[in-house]
């Protein structure tokens, strides 16, 4: 279990990041926390000529806070996102899902972009990227261009960036603060991937849904809008829940694995949108 | 002051002395020490289950800078003889062990070749350019398709996979039955699991030219037993042979055996006269470290209007793997689970049979608890799924069943005998810790709210510290029925005690100094306590099946007494004084009544450095070599207690309350002892609930990361309630009770038993462990009451 040889690169700046990663023909990679990229490197599941590190780019660690949304640097650690009190006060919803993202060491490397360009189907932040409608800026030495959350997951552990692209920024945009919401995540041990997660935001006015967003994971691919549900949800109150929770079943397909055959996962997401949703409409105001 | 009446160290809870160097990173473990030259091995493993090897195609392998040697088993045959673990039972195979395999493979992570080079990258590296052929073979996974007839074989010699089968009984199990009320029966299966060490097995040999003899650092518990096959091996005799076990980072019985690459780097380190190292990696150790628990037990229990137990009938087909291991064989597990299926209940007519069947899997091998926590598993379960039939409490069914004190010594009714322990009392014990009848209470609470708690007791007795009268694993031939511990006080006056036990996270170099300070009349801080190499003693075999607090401890006490004897004596000369006025404490020795006293020092120092003050045909070096063997074992025994609650909605399991009463006789100490039973329940809540090595039907391995093997966290882990229940002191020297496992052996049983009784309003019954969510989604939808 130990990598193959290859060239490591210290980046200095972004600009020599996609300089290294235009010439690479390809065949580059990025090393941001590490935590999910060094098991794969010791595995060979990889095998770059080169590893480019972007640890060293200074200014890329920070949340900035802009009018109407966050924007998420490529060296934003865990920890950062799960304790920045911009990101507790305008998505609870995010502050509570990082509660789940792995164990402390962890979280002290690895980082919010990485956790999407690794697009793991059962990692929280690619599913809270859906559902918070993040945009994602994508930078290679010849432009750039921003993809939304929606377009960005291709498939378990693939995404729409070419070899000599990075993701240079998440865009949040905030949410009222009125907004409603409500997280459940079950894994077989506390800080494990999940065996399936569900997270919902809504409002409430006059005791209707609206604006419902419901993001499952680990049931799927890539994680998944569940828009059936949300139409299903909208403009109705609790009295809707087993049809909302129908609806996700029915839209869902879930894989037998290890660690949960496919019905009971799809038992389980029903179990756990029923309590997010419910969590949700009891704190939307 | 009475020197009996001073306070003792045994029995105080006395801060381990291996911490400060473990806690600060200052321990030393086998891959903390690489000799210069030092060449390190990496093998390449079988990816089939079962197939001939056709062809090896080393490619431009040995181009890759750094590389040396790539070795297959052909080119080491002549190298050394295999390691045969043997048994006078009948009718047993003993599967030879080789380190490389030869001609075919047996399983998936079976090393089949070995690259040595300047480092593991470039072995690896070379690695990838190795093709090997292969030819696959036909083959049956599972244990119960593999004992069948007409099964292909695993190993052709031995002309069948069931290469273990024996037969207990007592009785006259069939009238039994016959004049029962009722029976219940199941069939039980507890899956595969696999120990996970924190540290990964180890292994560094170098070869000395000018003595031609061999040093092995190997992370192993037992290093006088691999000094003795090794020497056999390798043919080499023990005073140029040397295995030492540094400190060792857990074991659970994993590194409790012999393995091929322990082999294979004392073999090449004398082929190319350089050091040789393997370290494994994670990936490795969940393929190839010795497995364990893989029994389907069909079982059944008659009793009759009252509860009382009348009959036993078991049959239990174990799957032990690829070959036999040695020491212990493939019948150490399996045929235990038969032997104490009966646990500590009054039990006359028990009829079982128990096959020992090979698989293409990584060995079995011991694991804490051995055949226990599955014989527990299902017996405790018939305990349950009785008293559920009478409508009968638990821990009342129980009361009725297990053994009393006035019936010790007890012999079961597999031929074990029991000496006086808690049997009763420990049950007693853990419910009043419990505070039963209100944990009843909320649990009935609970459920009225419509929430899943259940409650489940887990009673058993296991044999520990076991002498020569009985081999650890059946018809093993090597003794491990006794202890050596060399005992001297040096000019200085400072006092090493060498021991063949070889401590690995039980912290015997704390319990063993409590006892030798106590019978010595030394002070604890002088002593130091040797393990962990083959050299210490003429004969040791290490640490395994809670012996050595018992093994070792007794041993310390003959000799710290012979020891004592000549201090006194030497002090009795220098004070002139009769030795019989004179006691030893806290490294003085002193006349009661008198103000004359003398100390260690100034005694060791006049022994051996100052000529003439002790007349020279009194003379006697401080030091003694005592052996001690308890010849039989004691029982140890305990009561487990667990309540859990079940999410109803992901059918995820919480423990949330624990308790365990256990009688392990003198505590020698209780901080020590506390950690040992909080581990081992840990590790017993990882087979109840989490822990499963799983092969797919192709015979691959797919728990081979620990994301996949899921074991044990802190936060699975509920506060732990541990009484200790001192009934009567076992005959055992310093009255002391083995007690490294019985966590593991409780607490799956109880686990089982509590998520069972959470969930008989639906008439579920726990019958496979581990218990997933997805496991009782499955029960739940198969009795068709699927609640929302
Ligand atoms: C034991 C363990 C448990 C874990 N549990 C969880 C969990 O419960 N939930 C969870 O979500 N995650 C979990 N993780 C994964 C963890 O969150 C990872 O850190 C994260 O998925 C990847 O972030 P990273 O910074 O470490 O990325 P790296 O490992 O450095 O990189 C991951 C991939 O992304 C690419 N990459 C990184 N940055 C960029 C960029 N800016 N542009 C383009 N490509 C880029 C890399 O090249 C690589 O392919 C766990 C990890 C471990 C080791």
């Amino acid at each position: 279990m130990k990598p193959a040889a290859c060239e490591y690169v210290a980046a200095r700046d972004l600009d020599h990041a996609l300089q290294v990663l235009a010439q690479a023909g390809g065949d580059a990679k990025i090393l941001a926390g590490g935590q999910s990229l060094m098991p794969m490197l010791n595995f060979r599941l990889l095998n770059p000529a080169i590893l480019l590190d972007i640890n060293r780019i200074a200014g890329l660690d920070r949340i900035i806070v802009k009018r109407d949304m966050v924007t998420i640097g490529p060296l934003v650690r865990h920890r950062t996102t799960a304790t920045h009190p911009v990101i507790a006060k305008y998505f609870p919803i995010l502050t509570k899902a990082m509660t789940h993202v792995a164990h402390h060491t962890i979280r002290n490397r690895g980082t919010f972009v990485g956790s999407l360009c690794h697009a793991d189907p059962a990692a929280e932040l690619p599913m809270m990227a859906l559902l918070l409608n993040a945009e994602i800026e994508i930078s290679s030495a010849t432009g750039k261009r921003l993809v939304s959350a929606r377009d960005f997951f291709l498939g378990p552990l693939v995404t729409v960036l070419e070899p000599q692209e990075m993701v240079t920024s998440v865009d949040l945009p905030f949410t009222s603060s009125s907004t409603g919401w409500g997280f459940e995540e079950f894994a077989r041990r506390h800080g494990d991937y999940a065996l399936a997660a569900v997270a919902v935001t809504l409002s409430r006015r006059r005791n209707q849904a609206r604006h419902v967003r419901i993001a499952v994971m680990g049931v799927g691919e890539t994680p998944l809008r569940m828009t059936a549900a949300e139409e299903v949800m909208d403009r109705n109150n609790l009295d809707a829940l087993a049809d909302v929770v129908e609806a996700i079943r029915r839209a869902v397909k879930p894989a037998t694995d290890l660690h949960a055959s496919a019905e009971y996962r799809r038992h389980l997401v029903g179990v756990l949108a029923g309590r997010a949703i419910a969590a949700a409409w009891g704190s939307a105001q | 002051m009475d020197v009996e009446l001073r306070p003792k160290l045994v029995g105080q809870r006395i801060k381990r002395f291996e911490d400060p160097r473990l806690l600060t990173g200052a321990g030393r473990f086998v891959d903390d020490i690489t000799p210069p030259g030092t060449l390190f091995l990496a093998f390449r493993r079988s990816d089939h289950p079962h197939a001939l090897i056709k062809s090896i195609d080393l490619g431009s392998a040995l181009s890759v800078p750094g590389v040396v040697a790539v070795f297959d088993a052909t080119d080491i045959e002549n190298d050394l003889r295999p390691a045969i673990p043997s048994s006078r039972m009948k009718g047993y195979y003993a599967t030879p062990l080789w380190p490389l395999a030869r001609g075919k493979v047996r399983y998936v992570g079976e090393p089949v070749l070995a690259v040595a080079a300047e480092s593991r990258y470039a072995a690896e590296d070379a690695l990838d350019r190795i093709q090997i052929d292969y030819e696959s073979l036909p083959f049956a996974n599972r244990a119960e398709d593999a004992v069948a007839d007409g099964a292909p074989l695993l190993h052709e010699d031995a002309g069948t996979n069931a290469i273990v089968v024996r037969s207990f009984g007592r009785g006259d199990v069939d009238a039994a039955f016959a004049g029962a009320a009722f029976s219940v029966g199941a069939t039980f299966r507890l899956r595969r699991k696999t120990p996970v060490a924190i540290e990964n097995r180890c292994y560094l040999a170098e070869w000395d030219k000018r003595r031609s003899a061999l040093t092995l650092h190997s992370s192993t518990n037992i290093p006088g037993v691999i000094r003795d096959v090794l020497s056999d091996c390798l043919d080499l005799p023990g005073n140029r042979l040397r295995v030492i076990a540094p400190d060792v980072g857990g074991s659970f019985g994993s590194k409790g055996s012999l393995y091929p690459e322990e082999m294979l780097v004392a073999v090449l380190a004398r082929k190319l006269q350089r050091p040789i190292k393997w370290t494994s990696d994670r990936l490795e150790d969940l393929a190839s470290t010795s497995q364990a628990f893989d029994e389907i037990m069909q079982a059944e229990l008659a009793v009759d209007a009252d509860g009382r137990l009348l009959g036993l009938k078991a049959d239990v087909i174990g799957d032990i793997g690829a070959y036999s291991i040695y020491p212990w064989t493939g019948a150490l597990e399996p045929v235990q689970v038969v032997s104490f299926m009966p646990g500590p209940y009054r039990l006359e007519n028990y009829q079982a049979r128990v096959r020992g069947v090979v698989t293409p899997k990584a060995p079995t091998g011991p694991y804490r608890g051995v055949g226990r926590p599955a014989a527990t598993f299902a017996m405790e379960r018939l305990i349950d799924m009785a008293a559920r039939r009478l409508g009968l409490d638990p821990a009342e069914m129980r009361r009725r069943n297990l053994i009393t004190a006035p019936e010790f010594p007890y012999r079961s009714a597999s031929g074990i005998i029991w000496d006086r322990s808690g049997f009763q009392e420990c049950l007693q014990a853990a419910c009043d810790k419990a505070n039963y009848d209100s944990l009843l209470r909320k649990r009935d609470e609970a459920r009225a709210e419509g929430r899943w708690v259940g409650i489940g007791f887990a009673s058993y007795a296991e044999l520990t510290g076991i002498g020569s009268r009985i081999s650890v694993a059946p018809g093993m031939p090597i003794n491990t029925g006794t202890e050596t511990a060399t005992i001297r006080i040096d000019a200085t006056g400072s006092i090493t005690a060498a021991f063949g036990i070889a401590s690995h996270g039980q912290g015997l170099e704390t319990t063993l100094a409590q006892v030798i300070a106590d019978e010595l009349g030394c002070r604890i801080e002088d002593i130091e306590i040797q393990h962990g190499d083959s050299a210490l003693v003429p004969m040791g075999t290490g640490t395994y099946a809670s012996r050595s607090a018992v093994l070792g401890g007794g041993a310390a006490t003959l000799s710290a007494r012979v020891v004592r004897t000549k201090v006194l004596k030497a002090a009795a000369h220098l004070m002139e004084l009769p030795v019989d006025k004179l006691v030893a404490h806290n490294g003085i020795v002193s006349a009661p009544g008198s103000n004359q006293s003398i100390t260690f020092k100034e005694i060791a120092n006049a022994v051996y450095a100052q000529m003439g003050r002790i007349p020279h045909n009194a003379r006697e070096d401080l030091v003694a070599s005592e052996t001690y063997d308890p010849y039989f074992g004691t029982a140890t025994s305990a009561t487990h207690l667990a309540m859990i609650e079940i999410d109803t909605g992901t059918y995820g399991v919480t423990v949330t309350r624990y308790v365990v009463a256990e009688d392990c006789g003198r505590v020698i100490n209780p901080m020590i002892v506390d950690g040992q039973v909080q581990g081992a329940v840990a590790q017993g809540i990882g087979v109840a609930l989490l822990e499963e090595v799983i092969h797919d039907d192709d015979g691959q391995i797919v728990t081979a990361s620990l994301a996949d093997y899921l074991i044990p966290i802190a936060g699975t882990m509920p506060p732990i309630g541990i009484v200790h229940v001192e009934t009567v002191l076992p005959p055992t020297q310093g009255g002391f009770r083995g007690m490294g496992e019985g966590g593991t052996i409780g607490a799956p049983a109880a686990i089982a038993n509590a998520v069972s009784d959470a969930l008989s309003a639906m008439g579920i019954e726990i019958t496979t462990l581990p218990i997933t969510p997805d496991r009782i989604f499955q029960l739940i939808t198969q009795q068709g009451s699927l609640p929302q």
